[in-house]
């Protein structure tokens, strides 16, 4: 499975917010908790809905949690 | 392991032992002389209404023992919530299955066409059936494992 091109600091931002376990982060934004594990580990690319809603919970804009590499080989 | 790794692995045990308990009774009454399969199709009609029927009985009843014993395995009694991602993984196991099944049963046809006799298109079909719902448990797992 090639490994998606959407990187993510959930896992930093979850530590900088009170140590948010992903099972809050998983009902804050009304997923599974494989789900927030799958995002993390860049398993899983979200739904822009998805991606806007991890953002709102952490207070943050969206290109803070999500970066686009056009270079995967980086 | 997730719930719904475990309960794709149910499904294809489930599907099998079903599968495999009606195909053998209903050899044993073809065997016995009780049916003729090879001639009266109308046969066929009535075993695959039973089948349909006997399958979602036996799928209730093995769905609510696997959840009970889940839930005293892992203490949890809530189903876990389905979400965009469960969604997405259930779409592509779908065209999987899909795929399979069109392959297994498609090739009947050219069977057919060559003179095969018409009853093993209905073994052809059960066998389809559940040759596609194998890949599309199998493939859940591999998309719930590998990332989709």
């Amino acid at each position: 499975m090639v490994k998606s091109q959407i990187q993510n600091n959930i896992r930093v931002l979850r530590f900088n917010n009170t140590e948010m376990t992903q099972q809050q982060l998983a009902d804050a934004v009304g997923v599974s908790r494989q789900t927030i594990v799958a995002i993390e580990k860049g398993n899983y690319s979200p739904s822009l809905e998805l991606a806007f809603r991890i953002a709102h919970t952490f207070k943050t804009p969206l290109e803070d949690v999500f970066t686009y590499n056009s270079n995967p080989d980086e | 392991m997730p719930y719904q790794e475990k309960q794709s692995i149910v499904n294809i045990f489930s599907g099998l032992l079903i599968s495999s308990i009606f195909a053998w009774i209903i050899y044993q009454r073809q065997a016995n002389g009780l049916i003729d399969l090879t001639t009266d199709y109308r046969q066929w009609g009535i075993i695959y209404l039973i089948f349909i029927g006997v399958s979602i009985i036996a799928r209730i009843i093995i769905y609510i023992i696997f959840h009970i014993l889940n839930a005293i395995a892992t203490r949890e009694m809530d189903i876990p919530v389905t979400d965009e991602r469960d969604k997405l993984i259930r779409l592509k196991a779908t065209r999987n299955s899909y795929n399979a099944f069109f392959i297994g049963f498609a090739p009947l046809f050219l069977l057919l066409a060559v003179g095969m006799p018409v009853f093993w298109i209905f073994i052809g079909f059960a066998a389809s059936g559940l040759i596609a719902e194998i890949v599309e448990n199998v493939s859940q797992i591999y998309y719930y494992r590998k990332g989709v």
